[in-house]
């Protein structure tokens, strides 16, 4: 925990120096929510309802999207790019020298603060969103449930998501040159902008459980619209912790691969 | 013993084909891989506060060998033991009590004063406040860095930065310091601060040092002992004196002449100024050579002096190869 926050504090001190970011970045973020501002519109020209949901609750999906999008810029895609570039750049070795937990290690090394302003402005819209809101309550998890069950899935979307990136990173122990992941993650979390339930079956499950994405986006968006069930919230803990698991051998499977214990 | 390694081997399957588009394809579907022998059957231990030079041409296994020892490679076969640890189980009682550097590799932080990376490294090692600002404190004045840690990285100069670099590899106090070319590149000044700094490190701390490095003088002016590997397997392991008494066959004369003559007949005239001549005889011959020419020639100076070291470590690669 604490060199985590070593990191944050340097990448902090990092960003600081070069302020053009900052107003880039906000233009970026406030762009981004312009044009999907603009999307809905043109979709609520059409008609009522998407799938059931109405305008309020997916511009609640839009703002969990657009701060889940931020966590991922701020914390999960840049350690992922720096696990790469040292793997490749032969770096890695200083990681594994050091008396830390490789895969801690790896993790919390790369912030970018800026990033950090979709959170802020995807919360701003999840808020708009919920006051406007109609309130046409299906699920279970119903008062002060709902801000539990969005946080608790906020939170298990972003360590699945993590979980998945991280895991394929891992591939470039054998591969070494994997950039096109990152444009593979980016172009698929753009699906994550509407609610997986509007997506065929098979797309779907495969937002779902393969890049869960949809565990991410749409599970925190189903607590805020009041659809979300308890077992629905227990499944994406649950899978989450499972998908821990998971991660972890393969990334301990990785290292070994790295050093040679294979050959 | 600080470090023992008894019968290491270290095999890699590396991928092989052949040139061109086509079989760059066949690549893709079927590899072919063959076995390479890093490093074979190799012996050696390290005492406490011995620094070792590590020599071998490129290629040799130095690299692969250092990289077992601290623990980032699994050796194939044979056994590793550093402060009492398995290095390859990356415990972390042994790894907060060695460090690797390697000279072409950069871990601080690139756009920040180096003084923001010894506290990540501070953080990393868990280091207590007190030993911590001792130890840097220490590390700045012995390296002269006092102007530069508060610099951002990116403006140090290649010999300042790897100066930092080593600062921050040690900020731990290591027991143990593994250096693959820590002096790579730098200009001949700045080699000179870093071996002193080395020199004087050990000697405060008792601390073990394996180097390797392309430059002699660093092994001359710091290892009394070098061992010596050729195509992964152990040639030599000794005095550096003992090295050059082992494998050069041949003496070197420089005799200065009272008046110009032809020495051509007692060895072999490497260089020749009119009264100045060098002349290489065969190790067993340098006596009765130097007996011959003080008798027969006009000779106001004589010395008889071993080859340069780099031409000694060339003649054993030779002679391995």
């Amino acid at each position: 925990m604490r060199l985590a926050l070593t990191f944050l504090r340097i990448n902090v001190m990092n960003e600081l120096q070069y302020r053009a970011n900052f107003f880039l970045q906000v233009l970026e973020s406030v762009v981004a929510l312009a044009t999907g501002l603009i999307v809905l519109s043109l979709i609520f020209a059409q008609t009522d309802a998407l799938d059931g949901w109405t305008r309020p609750q997916l511009l609640a999906v839009l703002g969990v999207f657009t701060m889940v999008g931020g966590v991922i810029k701020f914390a999960i895609e840049p350690n992922m790019a720096r696990i790469m570039s040292d793997i490749r750049e032969g770096t890695f070795d200083y990681v594994l020298t050091k008396p830390v937990d490789s895969q801690l290690f790896v993790s919390v090394r790369q912030f970018r603060l800026w990033q950090l302003t979709d959170v802020i402005v995807g919360a701003a819209v999840v808020v708009w969103a919920v006051v406007t809101s109609d309130g046409s309550e299906q699920g279970s998890v119903t008062g002060g449930g709902v801000a539990l069950g969005f946080f608790v899935s906020l939170f298990a979307g972003s360590l699945m998501i993590y979980c998945v990136w991280l895991i394929l990173t891992t591939g470039a122990f054998w591969f070494v040159r994997m950039e096109m992941l990152e444009e593979l993650f980016t172009g698929l979390y753009r699906a994550g902008q509407y609610p997986v339930g509007i997506y065929p079956g098979w797309l779907r499950a495969a937002l779902t459980f393969l890049i869960p994405i949809g565990f991410a986006v749409t599970v925190p968006s189903e607590a805020l619209t009041g659809r979300l069930t308890w077992s629905r919230l227990a499944l994406a803990v649950g899978f989450v912790v499972l998908l821990m698991a998971v991660t972890r051998t393969v990334w301990s499977w990785g290292v070994r691969n790295y050093s040679g214990a294979s050959a | 013993m600080v470090i023992t390694v008894e019968q290491l081997n270290k095999t890699f399957e590396v991928p092989e084909r052949d040139p061109g588009l086509k079989a760059a394809f066949s690549s893709l579907f079927n590899r072919k891989t063959r076995s390479v022998e890093a490093v074979a059957d190799v012996n050696f231990s390290v005492a406490k506060g011995e620094i070792v030079g590590f020599l071998g041409p490129n290629g040799a296994g130095k690299t692969t060998t250092l990289k077992m020892l601290s623990g980032l490679l699994h050796p194939t076969s044979g056994r590793v033991e550093v402060l009492g640890h398995v290095p390859n189980k990356r415990e972390r009682e042994y790894l907060s009590r060695m460090t690797l550097v390697m000279g072409n590799r950069n871990q601080l932080q690139w756009d920040l004063p180096a003084l923001d990376s010894f506290e990540l490294t501070r953080a990393i090692y868990r280091l207590q406040e007190g030993a911590f600002l001792e130890q840097r404190d220490e590390l700045i004045e012995l390296l002269d860095l006092a102007d530069l840690v508060n610099k951002p990285v990116r403006q140090l100069s290649l010999g300042e930065r790897m100066k930092a670099e080593i600062a921050n590899s040690l900020l731990h106090r290591p027991a143990v310091l593994f250096l693959d070319e820590p002096t790579l590149g730098l200009d001949v000044t700045m080699q000179r601060r870093i071996r002193g700094f080395l020199a004087d490190y050990n000697a405060r701390h008792g601390a073990s040092i394996m180097l390797t490095s392309h430059y002699m003088a660093d092994i001359e002016a710091l290892c009394h002992r070098v061992i010596v590997i050729h195509e992964g397997q152990l040639l030599f392991d000794g005095a550096l004196s003992a090295l050059s008494q082992r494998f050069a066959a041949q003496k070197t004369i420089v005799v200065t002449l009272a008046e110009p003559a032809d020495l051509g007949a007692y060895g072999e005239v490497v260089d020749e100024s009119p009264t100045t001549v060098t002349l290489r005889v065969s190790r067993d011959d340098t006596a009765a050579v130097t007996g011959r020419l003080l008798a027969e020639q006009p000779v106001s100076d004589l010395t008889v002096v071993d080859p340069p070291i780099d031409d000694v470590i060339e003649s054993v690669f030779e002679a391995g190869a």
